[in-house]
């Protein structure tokens, strides 16, 4: 009969072997000997830290209580496997990429390398685990109460310790264990080669304890036929009717987030991978291990449910079954691998959340407190990193045996297991959205989270207290201050629902929920912009497609100062090898990446920034780079301001087009008045040399009449072949002539001399207001009676008043010389007012019947004055009458 | 199989395999019915893990490479 003192030593000795297997893989890795550490199949035979003592004993358990639903557990984590290369492929790969050290530090880095929510994260886990570890030392305590003697053995009790003291010390002696085991040093990626080794082996052993067992129970059941038949007999539902249910379905969701979500997973799979393409073996290789380990649970829980006594504890059959038939020394193997299990489960869990503890939570309060620089010798950061981690991992376990101690009365297994799987299932939408979607942001992933953290404390944590506290059974039953939509097991009314389907679905589904719509109603800093790329975009970028997010002025000297504390001497020389000048941002980029590998993304980034200044400008630069949003507003911007350029363009020109249109007409109208007004002396010229030639009886006073008019119609033409030829010589500059001093009153007399016969003709008045005594300008005499005469006689001609009246007045004063010609004529209408100094314009309204100019008067005489260095304009007048008004710069 | 089909591939074998144990496909087996002793749905559970058990293994050879997979060497310190 085996007693407690040998089965204790064969524990004791088996955690030596362990230890010394960790301590000659260590070394051997660390001479880079073992290659075959580092193969495939040491990944694969890892990765199985899966199986606890919850597979090794409570699977069975589960088998002879609810039939197939074991399976699920197992899977789950098969079809994330198989599908390998679309999920875990990508963690692998963007963890390598960002030395990710934990899936706090994952979530935490996608989302803008936040602090807070790698605590939340972390607070959650450690919370989330409890029950998982509470579930390891419940089936070690068990198994060797079972195999020690009490129950079916009375009499050989572990010499008076009851169950809380032996899980108690189970508790302490796994602590001890871990702590010595996982927190020797500190890795700079977080690899632990002999923990990995020593877990390999620990694979082997379970599974052979394992299939030990189960080739023991079909030759002593008499083989598979038999087994089955007997359990039918004795009236066990062997065809798990219903089992294929809602809660089928939302236990295979639960292992698959499980195997992605769990610390201890995401340590072994993703943090200890060397090498991604392992996952092409682990891909089939772990459901082949899972497929092994379930093989032969069903056939042992049936063979135990019909050979037990009534009342065992089908959760310790695989140890009860080889004892009853005095198989001892297969027991104790049973024993063995069942230890195993539980001990790996310990050691690589506890390790994963001590990471995490201290990553996320001691390293930012102690470089908060010591604004980074308290710990300033070369160790220093790398002893605070060990003894926070060895502290974490004392309260991880204490955690765990609180929990077993305030939920002693429950007694299976796999329903604790459960509750920790639905805890770290929360990650799951968090994690999806990292890898997938892109605008998933901070605030959403740190509300998701916690959202669904409360749906499941409120429904799955807190119930397994039911039994201990008369306040949680009260709440269970009632719902809290009465409200019946709220009870944990049955929320918003949802009656007869299983309890695990409630919870599952109602946590993940809020979970997602808020994560959806937080993300689509905020937005992100440009921090997290910048690596929801780098997430997202995994396989689009090249490698070296990394921005520096931190750049700035940072000495060498500064920046080896940071490295050496966190890294140790060693490491940062050789990281430092070689280095001089100024750091380019690549290399402050890889030292934050190297950073990162030991106390996580967001304490590096953090702990860098205080050393490199300029940390503000270069996310200024990162939201350059990365914000298409400012990009597109700028380029909106520039859009608009030339479009509105664009407009006013427009519509000059159609004013120019305008302008330009009136002035053709005009011009038509002119022209074919100038041909009217050359045809008519023409006309009359030919006619009369015609009647001059034929008609011989023409007195010879008729005779010097005609030949008068021909005299005068040919003048007409030639005056306004002149007023057309100076016209454009004007244009084109030439007819110069050079200004010389002049006295412009003597041009007035000679004007008026000349028009007053005009105006004599018209009957009209020629008056003569104001005139200034005299006045000195630059001009030609000539020209200026050229001009007045055009403006006078334009006066009367175009005067149609009953008593017309021109008037002409001059002035000098403040330098200029002015002179005016006013009418009372019919004005010029405002549309026209631009337009009459044109070419070829002429005054359309007031009805006159014979225009006697060609419309060039008004352009030819402003060009006049402007060679003068003067002005003509159109004095702004109301009602009747007009007043041109010529200013000249006195001498 | 070009890189593609091959991707294809293996997405679609994982849809397959979360419609094979799930219901209803699941629920079809259940016939009470035994097949060397055993429940036919538990021989139908484990032959589709095997299933796809051999179907990633064929993938898990065949999916492509990426020469720069390989991560840069540990242990320098």
């Amino acid at each position: 009969m085996l007693s407690p003192d040998v089965v204790i030593a064969v524990a004791i000795g088996y955690v030596g072997l362990l230890f010394l297997i960790a301590y000659v893989s260590d070394r051997q890795a660390r001479n880079d000997k073992a290659a075959f550490l580092r193969s495939p199949f040491i990944y694969t035979l890892a990765i199985s830290v899966y199986c606890t003592s919850w597979t090794f004993y409570g699977a069975v358990g589960s088998a002879a209580r609810s039939g197939l639903e074991y399976l699920a557990i197992y899977l789950g984590p098969t079809l994330v496997f198989i599908g390998w290369w679309f999920v875990l492929r990508r963690l692998v790969r963007i963890s390598h990429n960002q030395r990710i050290t934990s899936i706090a530090d994952l979530l935490s880095s996608r989302f803008g390398k936040s602090s807070r929510l790698a605590v939340l994260i972390t607070i959650i886990a450690v919370i989330g685990i409890a029950p998982y570890i509470a579930l390891q030392l419940k089936a070690v305590t068990s198994s060797l109460q079972a195999i020690a003697g009490v129950g079916e053995f009375p009499g050989r009790t572990l010499r008076g310790i009851d169950e809380v003291g032996l899980a108690l010390a189970v508790a302490a002696g796994m602590a001890l264990f871990t702590i010595l085991f996982g927190t020797r040093n500190v890795d700079a990626k977080e690899q632990h080669h002999g923990v990995v080794a020593a877990i390999a082996f620990e694979a082997i052993v379970k599974l052979a304890a394992l299939l030990a067992i189960g080739i023991f129970v079909i030759y002593a059941g008499g083989g598979l036929e038999a087994i089955f038949s007997r359990a039918e007999a004795a009236g066990i539902d062997i065809y798990s009717t219903g089992n294929f249910n809602d809660r089928w379905v939302a236990m295979n969701v639960l292992s698959a987030a499980a195997i992605l979500c769990l610390p201890r997973q995401f340590q072994i799979t993703v943090v200890e991978n060397s090498n991604e393409n392992h996952l092409r073996t682990a891909g089939w290789a772990f459901p082949a291990y899972l497929l092994l380990m379930s093989l032969f649970t069903l056939p042992i829980a049936l063979f135990g449910l019909t050979s037990m006594p009534a009342g065992a504890n089908p959760d310790m059959f695989v140890l009860t079954l080889p004892l009853s038939a005095g198989q001892e020394g297969l027991a104790l193997f049973s024993f063995i691998g069942g230890f195993s299990s539980a001990t790996s489960m310990i050691i690589v869990e506890s390790i994963a959340l001590s990471i995490m503890v201290s990553n996320h939570i001691v390293m930012p309060i102690v470089l908060r407190v010591t604004q980074g620089h308290g710990v300033d010798s070369a160790r220093g950061v790398s002893r605070l990193l060990l003894n926070s981690r060895r502290f974490s991992i004392a309260l991880i376990l204490l955690l765990g045996f609180l929990y077993f101690y305030l939920t002693r009365d429950s007694d299976a297994l796999a329903p604790i297991g459960l509750i920790s799987f639905c805890g770290v299932a929360q990650f799951l939408p968090a994690i999806i959205a990292a890898l997938f979607w892109r605008e998933a942001s901070l605030k959403a992933a740190t509300a998701a989270v916690a959202v669904g953290f409360v749906v499941w404390a409120w429904s799955s944590f807190m119930p397994s207290f039911e039994s201990s506290s008369p306040l949680v059974a009260r709440i269970m039953a009632e719902g809290p201050w009465g409200l019946g939509w709220l009870r944990p097991e049955a929320l918003f009314g949802v009656e007869n629902i299983d309890p695990l389907v409630n919870v599952v679905f109602w946590s993940l589904f809020l979970n997602t929920a808020t994560l959806v719509v937080v993300s689509l109603l905020t937005s992100q800093s440009a921090l997290e912009r910048v690596q929801a790329a780098l997430f997202t975009d995994l396989f689009r970028r090249s490698t070296t497609g990394t921005p520096a997010v931190i750049r700035g002025s940072a000495t060498l000297e500064d920046l080896y100062f940071v490295a050496q504390r966190v890294l140790g001497v060693q490491r940062a020389e050789t990281l430092f090898g070689g280095m001089a000048g100024s750091p380019s941002p690549q290399f402050i980029d890889r030292l934050e990446r190297e950073l990162a590998g030991s106390i996580g993304a967001a304490s590096a980034h953090v702990m860098l920034s205080k050393v490199v200044s300029g940390d503000a400008v270069s996310l200024e630069e990162v939201f350059e780079m990365a914000g298409e949003t400012r990009q597109a507003i700028a380029y909106s911007q520039e859009l608009e301001r030339t479009s509105s350029e664009l407009r006013s363009t427009a519509q000059k020109l159609e004013e120019a087009n305008v302008q330009l249109r009136a002035i053709d007409t005009e011009k038509d109208e002119f022209l074919s008045q100038v041909s009217h007004e050359v045809r008519t002396p023409m006309t009359s010229i030919r006619s009369f040399s015609e009647i001059l030639l034929e008609e011989q009886k023409l007195t010879a006073d008729e005779r010097r009449r005609f030949v008068r008019t021909i005299h005068q119609e040919s003048l007409r033409l030639t005056k306004l072949l002149d007023d057309i030829l100076g016209m454009s010589a004007l244009d084109r500059g030439e007819r110069g002539w050079d200004n010389v001093p002049i006295e412009a009153e003597g041009s007035i007399d000679r004007a008026l001399e000349v028009c007053s016969a005009l105006a004599q003709q018209r009957r009209m008045q020629l008056s003569v207001g104001s005139r200034a005594p005299s006045a000195m300008i630059s001009g030609e005499p000539d020209r200026l009676c050229q001009v007045l005469i055009n403006l006078i006689s334009n006066a009367i001609k175009y005067n149609d008043a009953d008593e017309p009246l021109v008037e002409v007045r001059s002035r000098t004063g403040r330098g200029r010389y002015t002179i005016e010609v006013q009418d009372n004529g019919p004005g010029i209408a405002r549309a026209e007012r631009k337009l009459i100094f044109e070419k070829f314009a002429r005054g359309q309204s007031g009805g006159v019947t014979a225009p006697a100019g060609a419309g060039l008067g008004l352009a030819i005489s402003r060009q006049l004055i402007e060679r003068m260095n003067g002005r003509l304009e159109l004095l702004p007048g109301s009602g009747r009458g007009a007043c041109f008004r010529i200013t000249l710069p006195l001498l | 199989m070009e890189r593609r089909k091959l991707e294809s591939a293996a997405l679609f074998l994982s849809l397959l395999g979360v419609l094979l144990i799930l219901p209803p496909l699941a629920v079809v087996f259940q016939l009470e019915r035994r097949v060397f002793g055993v429940p036919l749905e538990v021989i139908y559970l484990f032959v589709c893990w095997l299933g796809l058990i051999a179907a990633a293994f064929w993938l898990g050879r065949r999916l492509p490479r990426e020469p720069e997979a390989e991560p840069p060497s540990e242990g320098e310190g």
